[in-house]
């Protein structure tokens, strides 16, 4: 038994023998044929499916079309080691050895292809396949940029290019288009509004076409409508919006100031490099232009799954930062990185350490709130500031006793010249909540005694003969009765103050007034257990003073407002000590004060006594442990005038969310994920972007790689280096796109293999150069030199010939006919009908009602809201899009679904969208709005159809047009006209 | 026209009007942005690539996690390790807390039907229906947070921004009816689910595919089927004299540029739409359905209420046209769903009863008309829910074991496939995901998952992702 199932699979020794020497013997060619006629068809018909380039698939890494194929092998190594069948994982896989190894995955092969592949591999696996697969790296969108030389005959560089291929094709450009389809097209273009009839009667009258048309580009470009009108497009391609998306689709209340970031960025003409280079790192480039913060919410404009953070951070992470390499890559580079997580990109020549690469660049960003001051001036002042409270603690002599920092120290100490003056506050009751015992002495300080409860609270009454008072203060006293001489009664002499509250009662009255306290000092605090705590509302918080301990400490207390006192009133002082552990109050004394509330502080009693020591005794330690006190304090003061900062969503060095203030102090050691599987770490990556440009180091070489925004930077540094190729092709193209409706490459944010092939390469690489080098990346010089074409200033009509040659028009022998997107399409209803309201920025306007949720994220209702709402006729990019509630107005008219990145619209149409544009309430307030308008114009029918016409679609009707309207009109009003022309396929297609 | 006795399970598709055909109409529209796909063939009897045994779908999504081991999955062990404390020592990611003990159900198990599969008191109407129905056991998913996993269940990945399993079917098969939306989302009265409308969302398919959302209490259940009667120049004569000045205009533009089919597409909504408009108030129309059946999906009771009409619609929609129809259990939040956090005991049964008699009158109504026959029913969730303890007497997310069922056309009834492990903590053979669930579906609709795709961003994009697998074991 044993001898027969061990004979299949082990040889006699003499049989292997003859195969060693039959293979010396067999000529190379037999052995070729031998692959050649049996296993490369063997190959083909199992397992080139999934293996194989032609098959278009790579699965585990593996491809079988090519001897570098099989030897390189897949992600678990080679799958073919010559002459060792048993050693050859191909041999493990097809025997289907055990659940995992078991090719191909359906059914196993016969078992006479089994053996033909063994006898090929014990062979030396022959395999004579010489055909070179193409180097992946030498493809056009990775090459490096050089100018071609512009084709002989049209004076326009854009025209020479592409009327050199029409040529070829025997082709013609279409004649220019009719002056009204042009300034149309040109304003939706531009604007995204159309032009007003007398915009376009004086367009058409232009005696000199040219240079009004130029002149026209120029206004149009010079005008805020431009920004606005193209931001959407960046929005859009990044994914922005303002909520998280997700299970808590929480809103962002302060996105926005990233929308208006763009179309200010866009309409000063911010470069494309410099644009790059705020948005990925504006905190490195740009210190001193602390606005620029805003420019950092392209790096939250993704999604953000708050529970995820929450419940599964590592994942969270991994995810959150795949999210923002994607944005990144795809946005800037038109590469889809992302598609290299689990494995080599199976197209494009992206490795995984690449991938890993990236992720680096952003393993140390905290997603949140970053808060800035938009005034540089105020910005400064926070700085000098804040590094003045440091040299204070280090007692920096050289910062605090710079002219600068003197200056404000002697301000300080002038205004705070006169001691404060206290008088004591004797308590008169004192009563424990818990049955502490308490006895008043001699100094008027209370002293606690008996049981120790593990919390209390002390209430004492008392009176004063101050008229008026501006702060209490509480000094805690050391007592040899106290464990570890107090002055607080826990073990180790420690004490927890959680809120000190004041009332007042007047004699007058029966109810006590609560008095509100508004500022707390202390001479000493323990880390994260400052004064302000005493005083926040928060009972789970608390002032304490460990390790200080067997030393006197007190603490100040500032009423919010100057508190007038009549004879007879009665204060009385709550102390809540909720800490537990018996951290109680040991011995204290209460005294109060009517000083100004600016000359109030609260020094160790050591500075109190340098105070005291005229300034001409003082030594140099006392002078500088005093200059370190005042610069702390005065600091302090100079830091709460400051005006408060702004937030916007974004990432960062810190940023705050739900969770509290995200702060990775050094960035996250990213390891390359086998199979993208978090379980299956392998080797570190540092941080670095794409090894296929070979021009550019791969890997970023940092001064400081603990800092994550270097990291940020250096991605910038690469990004916007003349040499990177894609950069520059990308943005070319996407401008490009955005005019034509389509690119020069139709996948904007794809340049790989899965995307597509330019049609005018020469072009394209022209335009890239052109607009690196002569527009030093102005947006609007290339939109300039794109608009001036005659390419773009052709007519949209077709001719059979070319359509038959081209019917994509991807030649462009006429200009593309293009529907208006959903935020066009609104804004000019809202034009046209007067109702449109030209305020620029400011926090995004909702355009539905909401009622609070189940959780955190609200139900919206968009049927009800009404349309005659402040705000709501505002242009549509300043419009709340809420990710994943999204408008179902803007949805039929394919607004994208922000949870992806949506480098172009589509185009779709159905039912739900004709329901929607000739029923949704906002297309009937507009219709009646126009209607009243034209009604109050125009005294007669045919005036008012032909001013619908002429705002709607820019020309006149027609006589069969203008009696169908004035009949429609007398039987069901002007509005019923109004809805049908903005329901017209002439309104919403562009010429 | 219709009426509960005349109507068959085949009368009501393929109704034409106008002067183009339903078909014509829906393949205008398709023009748009299909690649190379197949398109439905008869001889397929409607599929794509092979024959299709399912023709409709009705989708019954459970929100929250329903907890298998209180349900369908039995497990006699945690009676026997009862309050031991053997689960993770650290909480797992996506989990809420650290586990507890383990938990025996509170519920009374119960073998039913031939089959003998064992169901927990809290499903006492579809206990009856075991039969009829084919259980995967062992389904598991990559996450236990709710917005990745019911994004993962609907459009197979974690991450926001993909086609649902409906938009899928809809760019895959088109409709069925000019009348109707193809693909209909019900989400419960008290509100959406995780992730809101991201779950019913096309994505990068044309926005038609999305899912539209129908309030069935409204008066107007699909969005702007009419136009406010406070506009008297949208009246219903005005609407007939303004489409007809429309569509006028619009062919006259359209025959300057026949070249552009985009321009006759939107010509053929505004037609679809007029159909609509005509049909869809009477489907909508649940008065028209007899006491007796609205008794039968629990209507009359206030519990089991909002999920019967759900339920009961859904198959008006279905009868008359919709391919697509998802049926959600539970809104999203800390109560009224399955996300029985704090005490299974008092927080399961409820749920339970509002979905289980509904259930079952369904399944009893889809196959006295037949209707069963072509029309796949699928019960499921984003995950299940741990064997240990969430505080004493709850149970916390678990992404690793869970059960789903399907009953209906090409269903093998009375099936059931893979297990998972003593504890039902995790998978343990015949581990499906969401891929295969969704792969076999399509399987019965006719199409093959590998097949249907679209490019975008660089990746020729499937339902399935790069996964899959058709679950032959739970196939008649």
């Amino acid at each position: 038994m044993a001898q027969q199932t061990h004979s299949p699979t082990v040889n006699p020794p003499v049989r292997n023998a003859v195969v060693l020497v039959s293979l010396c013997l067999v000529a190379s060619t037999q052995a070729e044929d031998f692959f050649s006629d049996k296993i490369e068809p063997l190959l083909k018909q199992r397992c080139y499916e999934c293996h194989s380039h032609q098959g278009g698939k790579m699965k585990g890494g593996l491809t079988l079309d090519s001897k570098s194929g099989w030897e390189k092998g897949g992600e678990t190594g080679p799958a073919v080691v010559a002459g060792k069948p048993d050693a050859s994982l191909l041999m493990t896989m097809v025997r289907w050895r055990d659940d995992d190894h078991q090719m191909p995955p359906k059914q196993q092969l016969p078992a006479e292809e089994i053996a033909l592949l063994e006898q090929w591999i014990k062979l030396g696996a022959p395999d004579p396949r010489t055909t070179p697969v193409p180097s992946p790296a030498d493809w056009w969108s990775l090459r490096p940029l050089l100018q071609p030389a512009i084709p002989p005959g049209a004076a326009h560089p854009i025209d020479a290019f592409i009327q050199e291929r029409l040529q070829t094709k025997q082709l013609a450009p279409a004649p220019p288009a009719d002056p009204r389809s042009l300034i149309r097209r040109l304003y939706f273009d531009l604007h995204g509004l159309p032009p007003s009839p007398a915009e376009v009667a004086a367009f058409a009258q232009a005696a000199t076409p040219a240079p009004a048309y130029n002149d026209l580009v120029d206004q149009l470009l010079a005008s805020p409508r431009y920004g606005e009108r193209w931001a959407r497009h960046w929005l859009d391609t990044i994914h922005f919006a303002d909520t998280h998306g997700f299970e808590h689709d929480d809103l962002r209340p302060n996105a926005w100031r990233y929308r208006d970031y763009v179309i200010a960025s866009l309409n000063r003409d911010t470069t494309w490099p410099r644009f790059i280079r705020e948005q990925l790192a504006a905190d490195v480039f740009f210190p001193t232009e602390p606005a620029l913060s805003a420019a950092l919410g392209y790096l939250g404009a993704g999604t953000y799954d708050s529970s995820a953070a929450a419940t599964a951070p590592t994942s969270f992470e991994y995810l959150d930062r795949d999210d923002l390499v994607t944005q990144t890559m795809a946005s800037f580079v038109s590469t889809t990185a992302n598609c290299a997580r689990c494995h080599a990109h199976k197209f494009d020549p992206i490795t995984q350490e690449d991938y890993f690469a990236l992720q680096a660049v952003f393993a140390g960003i905290g997603k949140g709130d970053i808060s800035y001051h938009e005034d540089p001036a105020v910005a400064q002042q926070l700085q000098t500031l804040n590094a003045l409270l440091q040299a204070a603690e280090s007692k920096d002599a050289a910062v605090i006793q710079a002219p600068a920092s003197a200056a404000l120290i002697t301000a300080w100490e002038q205004a705070h010249a006169s001691p404060v003056a206290w008088k004591l506050l004797l308590p008169e009751t004192f009563l424990t909540a818990e049955g502490t015992l308490l006895e008043r002495l001699a100094d008027g300080s209370l002293l606690a005694s008996g049981p120790t409860p593990d919390k209390d609270t002390y209430t004492v009454t008392t009176t004063t003969n101050l008229s008026e008072l501006t702060a209490v203060r509480l000094d805690f006293l050391p007592d040899d009765s106290l464990p570890a001489h107090g002055p607080g009664r826990a073990s180790n002499g420690n004490l927890h103050l959680s809120e000190i509250e004041l009332q007042v009662f007047r004699p007058s009255s029966t109810k006590p007034e609560k008095v509100s306290l508004q500022r707390a000092l202390s001479d000493f605090d323990q880390v994260n257990y400052d004064v302000t705590k005493a005083i926040d509302g928060d009972f789970k918080s608390s002032w304490a003073i460990h390790p200080a301990i067997g030393q006197p400490h007190h603490g100040v207390f500032a009423l919010r407002e100057k508190l007038p006192l009549e004879a007879g009133a009665r204060l009385v002082i709550t102390l809540r000590q909720l800490q537990g552990g018996s951290h109680l109050l040991g011995r204290f004394k209460l005294s109060a004060t009517q000083a100004p509330a600016n000359s109030l502080r609260a020094l160790p009693t050591a500075l109190e006594e340098i105070l005291r020591t005229p300034q001409p005794d003082r030594s140099p330690a006392q002078q500088l442990a005093l200059a370190s006190m005042v610069a702390r304090l005065a600091a302090t003061e100079a830091l709460a005038k400051l005006p408060p900062p702004v937030t916007v969503w974004a990432a960062g060095r810190a940023a705050k969310n739900e969770r509290g203030v995200v702060s990775i102090p050094q960035p996250r050691s990213i390891r390359l994920l086998q199979r993208g599987d978090l379980a299956k770490p392998q080797a570190e990556i540092g941080p670095g972007a794409l090894s296929a440009i070979t021009a550019l180091p791969a890997r970023f070489s940092l001064d400081k790689p603990q800092d994550e925004a270097s990291r940020r930077a250096a991605l910038a540094d690469w990004l916007t280096h003349a040499d990177n190729p894609l950069t520059w092709r990308s943005i070319v193209n996407r401008v490009w796109h955005y005019h034509f409706g389509k690119g020069l490459c139709d996948t904007p944010s794809d340049f790989g293999h899965m995307g597509g092939v330019p049609s005018h390469p020469e072009l394209l690489d022209w335009l890239a150069v052109w607009f690196r080098d002569e527009a030093h990346g102005s947006l609007k010089a290339l939109h300039r030199l794109i608009l001036t074409s005659a390419t773009y200033r052709q007519s949209s009509n077709a001719n059979a010939t070319a359509l038959a040659v081209d019917p994509d028009n991807r030649l462009l022998w006429r200009m593309s006919r293009s529907r208006l997107d959903a935020d066009t399409v609104r804004d000019t209803m809202l034009a046209v009908s007067g109702n449109l309201d030209l305020t620029m920025g400011g926090p995004s306007v909702a355009h539905f009602t909401s009622k609070p949720g189940p959780q955190t994220t609200p139900v919206l209702n968009y049927a009800d809201f009404d349309w005659n709402t402040p705000g709501a006729n505002r242009r549509s990019v300043y419009r709340l899009v809420w990710r994943a509630i999204a408008d179902p107005f803007m949805d039929t008219l394919d607004f994208p679904d922000l949870g992806q990145l949506a480098p172009v619209r589509g185009f779709s149409a159905s039912a739900l969208q004709s329901l929607a544009m000739f029923n949704n309430e906002f297309i009937l307030h507009a219709s009646e709005r126009f209607a009243a308008k034209l009604e109050q114009e125009f005294p007669q029918p045919e005036g008012r159809i032909r001013a619908a016409f002429q705002r709607i679609l820019q020309r006149d009707p027609t006589a069969s047009e203008s009696s169908d309207c004035t009949t429609l009109a007398a039987q069901h009003g002007m509005a019923a006209v109004c809805r049908v022309l903005f329901n017209a396929n002439e309104f919403l297609f562009l010429d | 026209m219709f009426s509960t006795t005349s109507l068959t399970r085949r009368n009501f598709l393929w109704h034409t009007g106008g002067g183009i055909t339903g078909v014509a109409l829906a393949q205008l529209l398709s023009r748009e942005a299909r690649g190379d796909t197949a398109t439905p063939r008869p001889e397929l009897n409607g599929g794509l690539h092979h024959p299709a045994k399912a023709k409709r779908i009705i989708q019954l999504f459970m929100n929250g996690g329903v907890s298998q081991m209180d349900t369908f999955d039995y497990k006699p062990a945690l009676e026997r390790l009862h309050g031991q404390m053997i689960g993770p020592k650290e909480k797992p990611e996506g989990q809420t807390g650290p586990a507890g003990a383990v938990m025996k159900s509170p519920f009374e198990f119960k073998q039913h039907g031939q089959s003998g599969r064992w169901v927990s008191s809290v499903f006492p109407h579809q206990a009856k229906w075991v039969d009829e129905m084919a259980f995967l056991m062992a389904m598991t998913t990559k996450t236990s947070v709710h917005g990745p996993g019911s994004y993962m269940m609907n459009t197979g990945f974690l991450l926001p921004g993909f086609p649902c399993m409906g938009a899928w079917i809809s760019y895959g098969l088109g409709s069925l009816s000019d009348n109707l939306p193809t693909f209909v989302v019900l989400p419960d009265a008290r509100g959406l689910p995780y992730n809101q409308k991201g779950n019913f969302s096309a994505a990068f398919l044309p926005s038609r595919h999305q899912g539209t959302i129908i309030n069935a209490g409204s008066a107007s259940p699909v969005p702007d089927l009419f136009a406010n009667s406070k506009h008297k120049f949208a009246s219903q004569e005005a609407d007939a004299a303004s489409l007809a000045l429309l569509q006028k205009m619009n062919r006259a533009h359209a025959a300057s540029h026949p070249e552009d089919s985009r321009l006759e597409a939107r010509i053929a909504g505004y037609e679809l739409a007029a159909k609509m408009q005509l049909s869809a108030p009477e489907a909508f129309d649940l008065s028209r359905e007899t006491a007796s059946m609205r008794t039968a999906y629990g209507m009359d009771d206030p519990v089991t209420e909002d999920f019967g009409r759900r339920c009961l619609l859904a198959r008006r929609l279905l009868e008359r046209g919709t391919r697509v129809v998802q049926v959600w259990s539970g809104p999203q939040g800390a109560i009224n769903n399955w996300d029985n956090h704090g005490n299974i005991q008092t927080e399961l049964p409820p749920i339970a009863a509002s979905v289980d008699l509904p259930i079952a009158g369904l399944l009893g109504d889809l196959k006295s008309r037949g209707l069963l026959e072509d029309t796949l029913v699928i019960f499921t969730t984003e995950f299940g829910r741990t064997p240990f303890a969430q505080g004493s007497l709850g149970r916390d997310h678990n992404g690793n074991s869970f059960v789903t069922w399907l009953a209906g056309a090409g269903v093998k009834a009375g099936a059931s496939y893979g297990q998972s492990d003593e504890l039902g903590f995790k998978a343990e053979s015949g581990i499906t995901y969401c891929y295969d669930l969704h792969a076999t579906i399509f399987h019965l609709l006719g199409i093959n998952h590998e097949k249907l795709s679209y490019r975008t961003s660089g990746v020729d994009r499937r339902l399935t992702d790069v996964h899959g697998h058709v679950i032959s074991e739970v196939l008649a």
